[in-house]
């Protein structure tokens, strides 16, 4: 017993030093996407709160350039709206997916694993994997929820794989990013018998249920072209402008507990 | 004793701030993110203990790992230069040259040896958060052009700081 006292006395430092490393440590793995997403919900909800404060009074210095924006967004509605009614008196609804606005009010594009944190919460009916979009493209998944506010992965994250869709072949293929350049990621597994040019579009496919199909993810940019591979990657520069994202949209699948269902008896 | 608690928590709070809400705010460029909260730690009393600079450190780091969504990160970064801070100043600094000093100020010390001080100290704090943060060595290669660019930045800043805020009777 003695001894172990002495023993405690002489490495009291040591002991010190490596309870508090495991603890950070046994916190980071926690906190790791997907796996325990309670102990960064408890993080959103003392910082949220703060955050949207900040975020409430940098919207007045932006609020010119959202004006535009919105009102581009609205005239392109328009003349589809007029499109429409030309065309034929059935408007085919598509009620498999519904779309609800959303602020960002944290967000960061510069680090290896992005976060982008929104004013909507399981209040509003958010959940885990409910895919985010902008009116430019995509922007990423919801992993956190607090009762009033959300954390979205963004696709600039090193854990993102989104399935997207070429539009001229119909071919699949993985994008991540290349953990360089906000505005630039990577098309993985394209298979090289197909003919990849600059400025080919890709869309998501629609499979993975957090997105719905065609939404716009990017544009190729430049290809790897080793002819003795079976599969080529490409870059891909992003439609959506990471750096001034504000208005979201979270994208709600109406038959996601249907479609996880079927996929359980499978 | 109580001025001198006082003195600390300001400090910290004050320091925290900075971070949070100024220079988080502010975007360098791609991959530089300048730990300016470091300062904190560097601005500890040269005889105070190991454990106790782990506590200011594990604290610290917690507080600015909220504030980010990140549990954890940047606290085991912080504990780790806490706990190797005694070895780094004695490694850069002669015995006879502590004597009749409290605090690391760039008045007493000098500013090469302050740079050098901030560069260690902010080497392995960065290269640490950065490889946590990625976490495999795949991104090896990233994450040491992270540190490298981050760390030349925050220097500055922190050089900055201390001189806009040196007291003004120790001229």
């Amino acid at each position: 017993m003695y001894n172990l006292l002495v023993f405690l006395r002489k490495y009291s430092t040591t002991i010190v030093f490596a309870l508090l490393e495991v603890l950070c440590l046994i916190m980071v793995l926690h906190s790791m996407p997907y796996q325990n997403r309670k102990m960064v919900s408890a993080c959103n909800a003392v910082s949220g709160s703060i955050h949207s404060t900040t975020s409430n009074w940098n919207d007045y210095l932006h609020l010119k350039g959202e004006n535009e924006l919105l009102s581009q967004r609205n005239a392109i509605l328009m003349s589809r709206l007029t499109d429409m009614d030309a065309e034929n008196d059935t408007v085919i609804t598509n009620d498999l997916y519904t779309f609800m606005p959303a602020h960002v009010i944290n967000n960061s594009i510069d680090k290896i694993n992005n976060y982008i944190v929104i004013d909507k919460g399981s209040a509003d009916g958010v959940k885990p994997d409910m895919g985010v979009i902008c009116d430019q493209g995509v922007v990423g998944k919801v992993v956190n929820v607090t009762t009033n506010f959300a954390s979205v992965m963004s696709v600039l994250n090193s854990y993102s794989v989104i399935s997207g869709r070429f539009t001229d072949n119909q071919y699949v293929a993985n994008v991540v990013w290349n953990c360089l350049n906000y505005q630039y990621g990577l098309v993985r597994d394209i298979p090289s018998h197909l003919m990849i040019v600059k400025g080919d579009t890709l869309v998501t496919s629609g499979f993975s249920n957090s997105f719905p199909p065609d939404i716009l993810v990017g544009t190729i940019e430049s290809t790897d072209n080793d002819d003795n591979d079976a599969f080529i990657t490409a870059k891909l520069r992003f439609t959506t402008n990471f750096s001034t994202l504000r208005h979201v949209y979270v994208v709600k699948n109406n038959f996601q507990t249907e479609i996880d269902s079927l996929c359980i008896q499978n | 004793m109580y001025t001198k608690l006082m003195r600390h928590i300001l400090l910290f709070i004050g320091i925290l701030a900075l971070q949070l809400f100024v220079v988080d705010n502010i975007r360098f460029g791609h991959f530089i993110h300048p730990c300016v909260y470091v300062l904190y730690v560097m601005l500890l009393p040269f005889d105070s203990s190991q454990v106790k600079l782990m506590l200011n450190g594990f604290i610290l780091g917690m507080a600015v790992d909220i504030f980010n969504g990140t549990p954890g990160l940047n606290a085991a970064a912080t504990v780790l230069i806490c706990y190797l801070r005694p070895y780094i100043i004695s490694l850069i600094t002669r015995k006879s040259e502590l004597e009749g000093k409290n605090y690391p100020s760039i008045n007493d010390m000098g500013l090469q040896w302050y740079v050098l001080y901030a560069l260690l100290l902010l080497i392995v704090h960065n290269l640490t958060l950065f490889l946590l943060e990625a976490f495999s060595f795949k991104l090896f290669g990233i994450v040491l052009l992270e540190t490298l660019v981050s760390v030349p930045v925050t220097i500055v800043i922190i050089i900055l700081i201390v001189y806009v805020f040196r007291p003004i009777n120790s001229k």
